[in-house]
């Protein structure tokens, strides 16, 4: 209904998509949802809503019960979970870099896990800091202790990006940064989605950083998919009393 | 890149070790031409032991292999019916109330008859003719603590038992022809029983700590200190007439063994032994040279005498390293092997172990809690369970340390893998590394570091119980220990303790700097930067 392409399949498609624990308890209920190529999702809800269960689905790291997801057009069920996220990029609330490799490992994981050559790796991760602001030859052989935290938030982008995945699940990107590093990610991350057209599907709890970043936006409550449209869609319309309250609430809380 | 080499398991090393030890577990009685000659872990036992051992090789072509100073009545008897030695020198009294668990008698004659033929009738197991001695238990009492109508026998004692305090062995507080059946028998009820060393006690009755102590009758020391020994006017202690006890099948296969031992038959007298018992632990002479003197006095004379010890003051504790040196560093040696065997075989089951039960979250709590429970077994008790099924010497010490070492290593790998940066192994999963990889690249790397401080308390603890591997004829740096236990002798106590103390804390330490090692550069502790 938004995006531009209607020949190809959309990038992601969710369909149906139903988990349970044993003894039926339902962490997501008949979700339903598509992401455009090049567009930006973003999944909110509260703790316990089940958008972090939906986000490590995309990558196989979840299973649903019922219902399929599908990549390109083509069934994960049908993909090898390893050479599947090796396809996908990944980003985590505190970057989740092993402390034992040096920043130039860290961002290399993926081609190495890919069996790219030294040379190719090494070219590829020093364009990969200077994408994310960090001079190479001051940063590249740091451990992760010796940075701050905004400095692993970007090796870990870098990392996510570093296979050049055309899909990229980030959650809760900027959870774990103080609020000014957060700002000033932030924004250089937008700089840096026009730049690159990725398909990205971000976690958040935050609805500042849901209607700054978000294409799209769905809100969840209770494994359930409350709504989903573009920020403007959400305020102006909101389908639920619920979304209603928790766009109101949450943006009001934030600032007050 | 590459972090393949990390995991390489360590082949060559695990054939050695498996190699060392199937050598060693191999009982040495089964060697053709070879007996074993036991003893219990005292000085009159070890004497006799060495001289049946001395006069065997006088007398025959049949070479010895002496297990001398193996913990008590229960080790030896065990070891011997397991094949492990083939001879140790034993006292009926002991046979019939501690091994056969049957009523002490007043009579040596029937006491004689009855272990023969059930020791004969049950295991194949020969006792020879007696040496002519008894070494029996007796009450003493420091003559200083008399009051003036002394008493002189125990049924006297029994009047004002209640007013002194006891000090007797851990042995004869527990054997039923000992404390309890002596409680029966006389009525005899002490004020207070205080459970001590053997040789301590003599200490502590002359210095007053203590006004009753149970003695050997033939014990050296009764030359030395001025105690009344107790007559024992109800015949209650069975006689432990002292005799060779040997297999049946040694004695066919080498009847030759059986008419040179039995040149010692009624050989010795009760004197004569204290003598010698005197010169061992007054004296400070060498069971080999004391033995020697004993046949030569026979005329049953083993020859040269081997060249003995220079005569070193026993309270000089650095003149007594220096000329034990070449024993010392022999005896360090035996207890870097037991020690390292035992840690080398505990990290080649521990840590693969610790491995799968990380994959096995359910069990893994209730797994190692059992492991654990090994920690709470006495290591004597444990070293007594391994005797019927290992016999003595290395294999069940090394199985019996290496019991011990499994739990901190399986609990630290567990636990290490279990917490090794959580955030890192969920983003490395999500990056599409697989399981394999995460254990080898991210997992183990990081648990290193904590497997290591396993691995180095398991050391430290190894090497310190390794000093009870002496208890049943494993040797090492307990055996210093343990034969200067029994004479009081701090300075032969020290010369196992110091140095076994130093290898632990070198072992600590170079542990330390291996675990520091392996600590992965960006995990050592450092201050942030910005």
């Amino acid at each position: 209904m938004h995006g531009p392409i209607m020949m190809n399949p959309p990038a992601l498609s969710v369909h149906d998509v139903t988990m349970e624990f044993e003894a039926h308890v339902r962490v997501l209920q008949h979700v339903n949802l598509d992401v455009p190529h090049g567009q930006t999702l973003v999944l909110i809800g509260e703790s316990g809503s089940g958008k972090t269960t939906l986000l490590r689905m995309l990558n196989g790291l979840n299973h649903p019960t019922s219902g399929e997801i599908h990549l390109h057009g083509e069934s994960i069920r049908s993909q090898d979970p390893i050479e599947l996220r090796r396809r996908v990029g990944y980003v985590q609330q505190d970057g989740g870099l092993l402390p034992h490799w040096t920043v130039e490992e860290n961002v290399s994981l993926v081609p190495v896990l890919l069996g790219w050559d030294l040379e190719n790796r090494t070219s590829r991760v020093r364009e990969l800091l200077e994408m994310v602001n960090l001079d190479p030859t001051r940063y590249r052989t740091r451990y992760p202790i010796e940075l701050s935290g905004g400095q692993r938030q970007r090796v870990a982008f870098a990392r996510a990006l570093a296979a050049d995945p055309s899909i990229v699940l980030l959650d809760e990107p900027f959870g774990a940064l103080d609020s000014i590093t957060r700002h000033n990610l932030q924004r250089q991350f937008l700089r840096l989605k026009r730049h690159l057209q990725k398909t990205l599907v971000i976690v958040t709890h935050d609805v500042d950083e849901a209607i700054r970043l978000g294409d799209r936006i769905a809100v969840l409550k209770e494994g359930r998919l409350l709504q989903i449209g573009s920020p403007a869609e959400l305020l102006n319309a909101p389908a639920h009393d619920d979304v209603a309250q928790f766009l109101h609430h949450r943006s009001h809380g934030d600032h007050p | 890149m590459s972090r393949r080499g990390q995991l390489r398991p360590p082949g060559i090393a695990v054939g050695v070790v498996f190699a060392l030890f199937i050598l060693w577990t191999t009982p040495a009685s089964s060697e053709e031409g070879r007996i074993v000659v036991g003893s219990k872990n005292f000085m009159e036992n070890k004497l006799l032991a060495e001289i049946f051992a001395q006069l065997i090789e006088a007398r025959t072509d049949v070479s010895v292999t002496r297990r001398l100073g193996l913990a008590g009545t229960q080790v030896c008897f065990e070891a011997l019916r397991a094949g492990a030695i083939d001879l140790y020198p034993e006292y009926t009294g002991t046979g019939l109330v501690s091994i056969l668990q049957q009523p002490p008698t007043g009579d040596s004659r029937t006491t004689l008859t009855t272990v023969r033929s059930e020791f004969l009738r049950r295991w194949d197991l020969w006792w020879l003719t007696p040496l002519g001695f008894e070494n029996a238990y007796a009450l003493a009492v420091p003559r200083s603590r008399l009051p003036a109508n002394a008493p002189r026998t125990l049924s006297d004692l029994a009047e004002f038992a209640s007013s002194l305090t006891a000090g007797f062995g851990y042995e004869f507080i527990q054997r039923p022809d000992g404390l309890p059946g002596l409680t029966t028998r006389y009525g005899l009820t002490f004020q207070r029983v205080q459970a001590m060393q053997q040789s301590l006690k003599y200490q502590a009755a002359a210095a007053g700590e203590i006004d009753v102590l149970d003695v050997y009758t033939t014990d050296g020391r009764l030359f030395v200190y001025d105690f009344v020994v107790l007559e024992d006017d109800q015949r209650f202690f069975p006689p432990y007439e002292a005799a060779g006890l040997i297999r049946g099948t040694t004695l066919k296969r080498y009847p030759e063994v059986g008419s040179a031992l039995s040149l010692l038959g009624n050989a010795f007298d009760a004197r004569i032994m204290r003598q010698l018992n005197y010169r061992l632990q007054e004296g400070g002479e060498s069971v080999d040279v004391v033995a020697r003197d004993a046949l030569a006095a026979l005329n049953l004379s083993a020859g040269e005498h081997a060249p003995s010890l220079p005569a070193v003051k026993d309270d000089d504790l650095v003149a007594y390293l220096w000329s034990h040196g070449s024993t010392l560093t022999e005896q360090t040696i035996e207890h870097l092997f037991l020690a390292g065997l035992a840690l080398g075989l505990g990290i080649l089951l521990a840590v693969p172990l610790g491995l799968l039960l990380e994959r096995r979250q359910t069990v893994a709590e209730p797994v190692i809690r059992c492991i654990g429970l090994t920690q709470t077994i006495p290591s004597i008790a444990l070293l007594a369970f391994m005797i019927p099924v290992f016999g003595i010497g290395v294999p069940p010490a090394v199985i019996a340390l290496w019991m011990y070492s499994l739990f901190p290593i399986v609990r630290n790998t567990y636990s290490g893998l279990r917490d090794a940066a959580p955030d890192a192994v969920e983003s490395a999963r999500a990056l599409g590394m697989t399981e394999w990889q995460i254990l080898s690249w991210v997992r183990l790397p990081l648990a290193a570091p904590i497997i290591m401080a396993g691995i180095r308390t398991a050391g430290v603890i190894t090497v310190g119980t390794t000093t009870l591997a002496a208890l049943i004829g494993a040797g090492g740096l307990g055996v210093p220990i343990v034969s200067g236990l029994q004479m009081a002798n701090t300075t032969m106590i020290l010369s196992g303790a110091l140095p076994a103390a130093a290898l632990a804390l070198v072992i600590d330490g170079t542990l330390g700097m291996v675990e520091r090692w392996l600590r992965p550069r960006g995990v050592r502790a450092r201050p942030d930067w910005t």
